[in-house]
């Protein structure tokens, strides 16, 4: 008799829980579109983002958005496969390399005429932000987070600049300078680096990152010839090679360091007081509070500063980029094979998360990160939320949009390959660019082809 | 009396279970299709069907999301393999190497764990548990495992290295180490083939070995001629898995060094090419050609194996038949 009661209660208070999680269920007066939201949102933002998908669901009670947070390994693999499939989520999350090969392969459909229909003003965009994510003249996903603010800015150690005799609020300015306080802190051993003072090594989005600040360009602007192989590509790759190997040690010594480290996790070097100066993306703020938040708060031990440039070059200036990291620039693009009212609520989704107030702007301010909405970066509270705010938007300003196409991936994969041979000295330089420049070069000219062929 | 008792022999009382192991019998081929149908349906879906639109793939270039029918293109995915793509010769390259070590290093650890383990001591079933623990782990476990092992700072090897006075190694840092460190890794896993190894051993009769020892045989001569050759089956059927194993080796390097294959790609395996064609470059018509392309080097080499297997594997029972 006791269970039997007991039973009761428990199928009652299911049954209210039930109900309780699924409020859109509740009040809508017609069927529930359930809303399959395939993305990469995870960590602490995955809180953050069932927030968002709560004030959603309160405007619209007939859309039930289903928060798939997939993880990062297996990115590429997931998401090809969910995309190509004949039963793929409502909505994806997809960086601007894959929505332009999805968009080639008419995976997923232009929603300029749902902007049309929903009077969307797509003017509360930077002109850069949302312009990254039309390809062929159409318009793909709304953005967010910002694809700017990915590599014009840098964090930096100031007990570690204050212990070797630099003054901690005066960062380095140029390439220069940043040798000079590197060579002081870095430690090096047989084993490898013990602490670091700055690293010029990475994939090809690096280089072109450094390249940027030595008045260099990727490409031209309409995305068909390549430019990195130019005097300033050259002279950029070397001076990163050079620190690289006289600084730091070698290559070995750089990819030791960072092994089996996440920033996100709080295992990264950084938080042991071992890196001097880290190139970061917006994303730091979130984390650094999240795995320290004491050391975030202490803001006599840490600060922000614009990625050094040539100073050699009179030309040259702190800048960043916007649009060539191959995981950047994330839109929310809609699957082609779902019945219209499912892309609609698709839509209504992706505009909330694009332009709402609760959206993603709310989203970012909590992880302290810019907004690719103006209105909302304008928000006075970041000041308080991010003791760096105003760099950051000096580093927003100084980014420069790149062009790049759907075979970015394939183009990505041999510049970082043959700049990999220029740092272990298989290639000099200037030979490693050349020999990439050529092999990309008949790439794309096949691409491009094929493209105008294909819309003639 | 009589008469009862003689139709009693000629016709025998038929009864249900009779009639079965009669209708059993009739039927026994059809009942034999019936058992191994699961199978047999596994192996159509999941396998040949598979396999054949694989083939017709890679005639095509197929890429993410093709709609309809992909577009033929007949050999030109087999002549850009051959003639354009450089990580082809690199990726096959890195895993010859690859196999060429760890297949016999493989062969060798777990023939000779084996033979300790096949040794009459008290606690034996311990040791074997404890020899064959690491196989139970998950591959991906183990691989992360492994890569604390081979970090360079912190890592058990290098520190022991440093303990002995050598020079620590860059296991996943160096091109040139790279590979060595895969090989390693795949020593991990060698406790299945220890098992087999070790049900060949037990089932050497021991006369034999009774009679080499009243020869004046010592423990390498009983080694020599008669473990090894009566083993050969057991080595056979182990190498042949380690080859097909060894060709399409990926979780352990995917999670050790990545999808680019390490520095250099001096770890870029042909699995990793043929994954980065399909799931990077969304190049499904390709990256299914070098999928075929693997086949047919693993299908030339098992009928190889096979074809020289009768120079040097002994199969005492059929050379007993013979004679």
């Amino acid at each position: 008799m006791k269970h039997s009661l007991l039973l009761r209660i428990a199928i009652a208070l299911g049954i209210l829980l039930s109900f309780g999680l699924m409020p859109a269920a509740a009040d809508c007066e017609g069927e529930v579109i359930e809303l399959e939201f395939m993305n990469w949102w995870g960590a602490a933002r995955e809180a953050y983002m069932d927030e968002l998908i709560g004030h959603f669901q309160e405007e619209n009670p007939c859309v039930r958005v289903i928060n798939q947070v997939q993880p990062w390994d297996n990115r590429a693999e997931l998401l090809a496969t969910a995309a190509a499939s004949s039963n793929p989520p409502g909505i994806i999350m997809s960086t601007r390399p894959e929505t332009y090969q999805f968009a080639i392969n008419g995976l997923i459909i232009p929603i300029d005429a749902y902007v049309d229909a929903h009077g969307t003003d797509l003017s509360v965009f930077y002109d850069g932000e949302i312009g990254l994510q039309y390809w062929n003249g159409e318009l793909y996903g709304l953005p967010m987070p910002t694809a700017g603010g990915l590599t014009g800015l840098m964090i930096y150690n100031k007990n570690l600049l204050r212990d070797h005799g630099f003054d901690p609020e005066d960062p380095p300015d140029t390439w220069q300078e940043l040798e000079e306080m590197a060579a002081a802190i870095t430690v090096a051993d047989p084993m490898g680096v013990d602490v670091l003072g700055a690293a010029a090594f990475g994939t090809d989005a690096e280089f072109v990152a450094w390249l940027y600040t030595n008045n260099g360009k990727y490409a031209t602007d309409d995305g068909r010839t390549l430019l990195f192989n130019s005097p300033e590509g050259v002279e950029t790759l070397e001076w990163m090679v050079n620190l690289t190997n006289n600084i730091n040690g070698g290559t070995e010594n750089i990819i030791d360091f960072f092994q089996d480290t996440s920033f996100s996790q709080g295992d990264h070097p950084w938080y042991e007081d071992k890196q001097a100066f880290l190139h970061i993306n917006t994303s730091f703020f979130g984390h650094f509070n999240v795995a320290d938040p004491d050391g975030y708060a202490d803001t006599d031990s840490w600060g922000t500063m614009l990625r050094p440039y040539n100073g050699d070059n009179p030309d040259a200036h702190s800048a960043g980029t916007t649009g060539y990291n191959y995981s950047g620039a994330w839109a929310y693009t809609i699957p082609a094979v779902h019945p219209p009212e499912m892309q609609e609520a698709a839509f209504k989704f992706a505009e909330f998360i694009g332009v709402h107030p609760l959206g993603g702007c709310a989203f970012l301010f909590r992880q302290s990160r810019p907004s690719p909405v103006k209105a909302c970066n304008e928000n006075p509270a970041y000041y308080e939320v991010n003791p760096y705010w105003s760099v950051v938007l000096e580093g927003l300003a100084l980014d420069t949009p790149v062009q790049i196409t759907p075979v970015q991936g394939q183009l990505s994969e041999i510049l970082s390959n043959y700049i990999e041979e220029a740092y272990f000295g298989v290639k000099s330089p200037a030979d490693a660019l050349n020999d990439a420049h050529a092999e990309m070069q008949a790439l794309l000219d096949e691409f491009w082809a094929e493209f105008d062929a294909d819309n003639m | 009396m009589q008469a009862s008792l003689k139709s009693k022999h000629t016709q025998p009382e038929v009864t249900w279970k009779s009639r079965f192991q009669e209708w059993w019998f009739r039927n026994r081929a059809l009942i034999g299709f019936a058992f191994i149908f699961p199978w047999f349906a596994g192996f159509i879906i999941f396998d040949a069907a598979p396999f054949i639109y694989n083939l017709y793939l890679s005639f095509t270039d197929y890429q993410i999301g093709t709609v309809g029918t992909p577009p033929w293109i007949g050999f030109e995915n087999y002549i850009e393999i051959f003639t354009d793509d450089k990580l082809f010769g690199k990726s096959m390259y890195n895993t010859v190497y690859y196999l060429g070590f760890s297949v016999p290093l493989r062969l060798i650890f777990a023939f000779l764990i084996a033979l300790i383990l096949n040794l009459r001591v008290r606690g034996m079933e311990l040791y074997r548990t404890l020899f064959y623990v690491p196989s139970v782990v998950p591959l991906v476990a183990a691989t992360v495992i492994f890569a604390g092992f081979l970090n360079t700072r912190y890592g058990f090897l290098n520190q022991f290295l440093v303990l002995i006075g050598a020079t620590p190694v860059r296991w996943l840092s160096s091109p040139d180490a790279i590979k060595p460190s895969l090989i390693l890794l795949s020593l991990w896993g060698f406790g299945g083939q220890m098992i087999i190894f070790l049900a060949g051993l037990q089932s050497i009769p021991g006369d034999l070995y009774e009679a080499a020892a009243i020869d004046g045989g010592t423990g390498w001569h009983r080694l020599l001629y008669i473990t090894v050759p009566l083993m050969t089956p057991t080595i056979f059927f182990n190498l042949l898995l380690g080859l097909i194993g060894g060709f399409q080796v990926f979780e352990q390097v995917f999670i050790l060094i990545g999808t680019n294959g390490g520095p250099l790609q001096a770890g870029l395996v042909y699995m990793l090419h043929v994954y980065n064609k399909a799931f990077r470059d969304f190049e499904f018509g390709y990256s299914a050609a070098l999928s075929v392309i693997l086949f047919l080097i693993i299908f030339v080499l098992t009928l190889m194996l096979v074809y020289t297997s009768n120079r040097w594997v002994f199969y005492g029972d059929a050379q007993d038949d013979e004679n």
